[in-house]
């Protein structure tokens, strides 16, 4: 009898483990997946020996959810990739495209709507033997909200053949669209300055032609306030960006940081923040 | 005249700075709330004590990993037991996520063995706003003086992952153990992490 119940508990225990094993494991139970398909996809076909190729995390969002940036604002978490690669291949860091402006009075989040990817540069070594397979790993952890937030875990899997050449793959399209969405360096022609003003930072480009619709992204959490609206002043060649400091900001800040993005294209931004309090009213005086 | 207006732009500027939400060092925002069991409690009755204010929401992932895990109820049990006085806040508005009753709230404490000093029933987001709560868990600390002198995450692995919680770093521990001892509290600002608060819209 007790011989029977120590049986019986050691069963219900390894069942339990087993069950849990499962739970941590298995696709099928994850929740965010009614929410969000995310696919591992590659630009090409195949991969090839020392050339560079680009794979990324697909994410399809159902209408109305959103996941995040590498600073997601106010509140969520951007999503992280664990790689698991052959052998010898290299794997670069996730390149963000630039994200939307999601309000929800009194926040506004930093992050992605209806389809995003997220792509890595892989670089596959030398000796490779044509005709084998590449196996691929993508462990992600990701978070979708819409009014309520759902994690997500899942591994994805990728095999690509070893070929000496490689041909587009049936992503190349969104690939493409992506790099245009990807931050890049600031024109040789800009002037950018930053000073902190009071409760404020005003970040003044200088870009020759009049830029369109400018919106600042900052890199760092607890800079700005995320959802102070940036009001923007025309300057000569140029415009000026007010930005409101963060609460959380007790210090003053060496360099602001982050995308700015203008007429439909993202700049890296990294400038010294001036702290001068007179070049403060020589600003006003301008005006 | 150009001198006046630009002089006049920058304490108008100043002004609107000091008109936001509270700072770290500087007062924090008094407010009178009630709890679970239909008592009022003022922030001011308070001096003399440490107060901290967790922002929570039942079904927020991120408060679910520290509810879940005991993390949050061991929290609640070392510093009460310290004599800190612990307010959960809940100001999901009704029909949002995390709104609940004040039986729906008692129910919750028992089943989670969690023991704040009280849970304060913030639904119309007074209390949120005065303190520009933004997440759930968003953790605050008020020192015996009534000065806010800790206003961000709950620690430093902004995950819903459990497996995070023994190597973070706790941020309001940390906090409170260093204001005890009279030492400057190292890390008195950090980001919310979490749910957003689901105020009323």
């Amino acid at each position: 009898m007790s011989d029977r119940l120590v049986t019986r508990v050691t069963c219900s225990v390894l069942v339990g483990a087993v069950g849990f094993f499962l739970a941590t494991v298995t696709p099928a139970e994850n929740p965010a997946d009614e929410h969000v398909k995310v696919e591992l996809v590659s630009e090409k076909d195949a991969i090839v020996p020392t050339e560079q190729v680009w794979l990324g995390i697909r994410f399809d969002l159902e209408e109305g959810w959103h996941t995040y940036w590498v600073n997601p604002g106010d509140s969520g978490e951007p999503p992280r990739i664990e790689w698991q690669l052959p052998t010898g291949f290299q794997v670069g860091s996730i390149e963000w495209p630039y994200p939307a402006r999601l309000s929800t009075p009194p926040f506004v989040d930093y992050g992605y709507e209806h389809q995003v990817l997220l792509s890595v540069p892989v670089l596959p070594p030398s000796g490779l033997n044509e005709g084998t397979t590449a196996e691929i790993t993508a462990r992600i952890h990701y978070l979708v909200c819409h009014d309520v937030c759902i994690p997500g875990r899942k591994q994805l899997l990728l095999s690509l053949p070893v070929k000496n050449h490689a041909a587009p793959g049936a992503n190349l399209l969104l690939f493409e669209e992506t790099r245009k969405r990807q931050p890049k360096a600031t024109p040789k022609g800009w002037k950018v300055s930053a000073a902190s003003v009071g409760g404020e930072f005003l970040l003044t480009l200088k870009t020759g032609k009049l830029p369109v619709d400018p919106q600042f992204f900052p890199l760092e959490p607890e800079q700005i306030e995320n959802a102070a609206p940036q009001n923007v002043t025309l300057t000569p060649g140029g415009v000026q960006l007010h930005l409101k400091k963060s609460n959380h900001l007790l210090k003053p800040l060496s360099r602001i940081r982050g995308l700015m993005v203008v007429s439909g294209t993202a700049y890296w931004l990294d400038v010294p923040v001036s702290q001068s309090p007179r070049g403060v009213q020589m600003q006003f005086m301008k005006n | 005249m150009k001198r006046n207006l630009g002089c006049g732009l920058v304490v108008a500027i100043l002004l609107a700075c000091l008109a936001g939400a509270q700072r770290v060092g500087e007062a924090a925002p008094d407010f009178r709330a009630t709890d679970s069991s239909a008592q009022i409690h003022k922030l001011s009755e308070y001096r003399g004590k440490f107060v901290v204010l967790e922002w929570h929401n039942n079904g927020c992932p991120y408060t679910r990993k520290h509810y879940e895990s005991g993390n949050m109820q061991r929290l609640q049990k070392e510093w009460t037991g310290r004599g800190v006085i612990w307010f959960t806040v809940i100001s999901s508005a009704p029909g949002q996520q995390g709104f609940v009753t004040a039986k729906q709230e008692n129910d919750y404490l028992k089943q989670m063995s969690a023991s704040p000093t009280a849970a304060l029933l913030d639904p119309q987001g007074d209390v949120g706003r005065a303190y520009a709560a933004k997440t759930t868990p968003h953790m605050f600390i008020v020192n015996p003086n009534g000065v806010l002198i800790y206003d961000g995450a709950i620690d430093n692995k902004a995950t819903t992952d459990q497996g995070d919680i023994a190597t973070a770093t706790n941020y309001v521990s940390q906090a409170l153990e260093e204001a005890m001892a009279s030492k400057p509290v190292s890390t008195p600002t950090s980001r919310p992490y979490g749910c957003s608060v689901k105020y009323a819209h």
